[in-house]
C-alpha cells in the first residue's frame, strides 16, 4: 500500500477529530443526547452519490435524519434491504415524512437512458430504471439532450419508488393511523438546492401527499 | 426538528407543513452559504464526481458520514442500511460497490458500524420482527460465528452488544473483500483497501479495529478467490 493511499484515512480520521472537538465545544451535551438514544422525524431514501449528502444540504444536525442511500434512490418492491429500513424507520422510529430525493446529473438515471452493459449485477439493479425509461420513451425523446432526459427518468424513478412506498404495510398504516405523509424530492447538484416533485395521480395539498 | 406534534388535524396539518417547509428552507440557506464562501462550488460539482471513499454505514441519524468525517459533498460514496450489513445475496449493497469500485474507483472501503446499534440489539431480541427477520438473521449469524467469545463476556448485556457491534463490522468487511470486485480492483490497481471502524457516541470519535486488509484478503482467498476470470 503507497503512502499516498493511506493519507486519505489520515486526512478524515484527522476530519472526525475536529468534529468531535467542535461539537462538544459548541454544545458540551451534544453527544450525551445522543447516547442516550435517536429520534429522527425523517427518514431520507436518496442517492449514494457522494455529491447529495443529505444531513449536510439540508442543513440538518445528527440525529434528524434516518438515511438509507443506494444507487438512484430505487426502492424495489422486492428488496429487503430498503424494506428494512423502511419497517424500523416508520414502525420503530416512528418518524413523520418519508421523502425519497433524487437528483440532476444522476449517474443511474444516465446509465438508464441506454441499455450498455455495465456488469450483470448493476444492470439488474437498474432494470427497473430502463424499463421506466422504455414505458416513457415518446415523452423522453421530446425532450431536448441527454441532461432533461435523465432529469426526467429521475424523477419518474422518484415517483416510482414512492408508489412502492405507499404499498407497504407500515406505511400504509403509518399513513391512515397517524399522519405520516410521503413526498418527492429532485437536488439540483449544480445549484445546490431542492425542489419538490408535485404528486401525480394522487389527493394532495401543498405538496403533500394524502391517502385518499 | 423537536417537540410533540398536537393531536388535532388541523394543527397536525399545520405542524407537518411547517417542519416540511423547514428543510427547503434550512436548504436554502445552505445552499447560499456554500455559494458565498466558493462561488463555484456548485459549478464544479455539476461536473461529476471522483470520491476516494466509500462509506458503508448504518441508517442511524446521528452518524452522517460526512459530517463525522469532516467531508465535503463530493468526496464520499454513501451507502446507508440497518446495522451497516453487506449480504451477498443482496442486490441493493452489491450495485454500491461495484459502482464505487469499478466506475468511480475508491482508493478506500469504509465498513462503520457504531456502539448503541438499535439493529443489533433487535438482532438479540428474542421476537418476531417480521420483514425485519431476515435482515437481522445476519447479525444473528455473526453472534453464531463467535458465539463462544460473546458468551464468555462477564457482566451486563452491553459489553456483549458492544463486542457484537465490532464483530459484526469485522465480518461486514470481510464481506465486503470476498466480492470480485474489490479482489480484482486489488489485484490489478492495489486499491481499494477495506476499512472496519466503530463511532462511539460518548465521544463522538472513531474508532480503527485495525482489520489487517492485505493478511484478510490472503485468507479470505483460499476459499473465495475470485480474481480469475474465465
Amino acid at each position: 500500500m503507497s503512502s499516498s493511499i493511506l493519507d486519505a484515512i489520515d486526512r478524515i480520521v484527522a476530519g472526525n477529530r475536529v468534529y468531535a472537538q467542535q461539537t462538544s465545544e459548541q454544545d458540551p451535551n451534544a453527544f450525551k443526547e445522543w447516547n442516550k438514544g435517536q429520534s429522527p422525524e425523517v427518514l431520507w431514501i436518496g442517492c449514494a452519490d457522494s455529491r447529495v449528502p443529505e444531513t449536510t444540504v439540508c442543513n440538518c444536525k445528527p440525529g434528524e435524519i434516518f438515511v438509507h442511500r443506494n444507487i438512484a434512490n430505487c426502492v424495489p418492491a422486492d428488496d429487503i434491504s430498503s424494506a428494512s429500513v423502511v419497517e424500523y424507520a416508520v414502525t420503530h422510529l416512528k418518524v413523520k415524512k418519508v421523502v425519497v430525493c433524487g437528483h440532476t446529473k444522476c449517474g443511474g438515471a444516465n446509465a438508464a437512458l441506454a441499455d450498455a452493459d455495465l456488469g450483470q449485477t448493476l444492470n439488474t439493479w437498474l432494470h427497473p430504471v430502463r424499463e421506466l425509461r422504455r414505458k416513457h420513451k415518446t415523452e423522453l425523446d421530446k425532450l431536448p439532450d441527454d441532461d432533461a432526459r435523465s432529469l426526467r427518468v429521475a424523477e419518474l424513478n422518484v415517483q416510482q419508488s414512492l408508489e412502492v412506498l405507499r404499498l407497504h404495510p407500515a406505511v400504509k398504516r403509518a399513513i391512515n393511523e397517524r399522519g405520516l405523509s410521503l413526498h418527492g424530492m429532485i437536488y439540483d447538484i449544480g445549484a445546490g438546492q431542492l425542489r419538490l416533485l408535485e404528486a401525480s395521480g394522487v389527493k394532495k395539498t401543498n405538496g403533500l401527499w394524502s391517502p385518499n | 426538528m423537536s417537540g410533540e406534534p398536537p393531536s388535532n388535524p388541523k394543527e397536525v396539518r399545520k405542524y407537518l407543513q411547517q417542519s416540511h417547509d423547514r428543510i427547503f428552507e434550512s436548504n436554502r440557506k445552505w445552499a447560499s452559504e456554500q455559494k458565498a464562501k466558493h462561488p463555484e462550488f456548485f459549478e464544479k460539482l455539476a461536473q461529476g464526481q471522483s470520491p476516494d471513499y466509500l462509506w458503508i454505514g448504518c441508517s442511524d441519524s446521528r452518524i452522517p458520514a460526512e459530517a463525522v468525517t469532516g467531508l465535503e459533498p463530493g468526496e464520499m460514496f454513501i451507502h446507508r442500511n440497518i446495522a451497516n450489513l453487506v449480504c451477498n445475496t443482496d442486490l441493493n449493497v452489491m450495485s454500491v460497490v461495484n459502482y464505487a469500485v469499478r466506475h468511480l474507483q475508491v482508493k478506500h472501503i469504509i465498513v462503520c458500524g457504531h456502539y448503541g446499534c438499535g439493529g443489533v440489539k433487535a438482532a438479540m431480541t428474542p421476537k418476531d420482527m417480521g420483514i425485519l427477520n431476515p435482515w437481522l438473521r445476519n447479525i444473528r449469524d455473526v453472534y453464531r460465528l463467535h458465539e463462544a467469545e460473546l458468551d464468555d463476556i462477564p457482566g451486563d448485556n452491553d459489553k456483549k452488544y458492544d463486542r457484537l457491534v465490532e464483530l459484526n463490522v469485522i465480518e461486514q468487511a470481510r464481506n465486503v473483500i470476498k466480492t470480485a470486485a474489490v479482489q480484482q480492483s486489488y489485484e490489478e490497481k492495489g486499491f481499494p483497501v477495506v476499512h472496519g471502524w466503530v463511532f462511539g457516541f460518548n465521544d463522538g470519535l472513531l474508532k480503527d479495529l485495525n482489520i489487517n486488509f492485505e493478511g484478510e484478503l490472503e485468507k479470505i482467498k483460499k476459499i473465495f478467490d475470485l480474481t480469475k476470470t474465465e
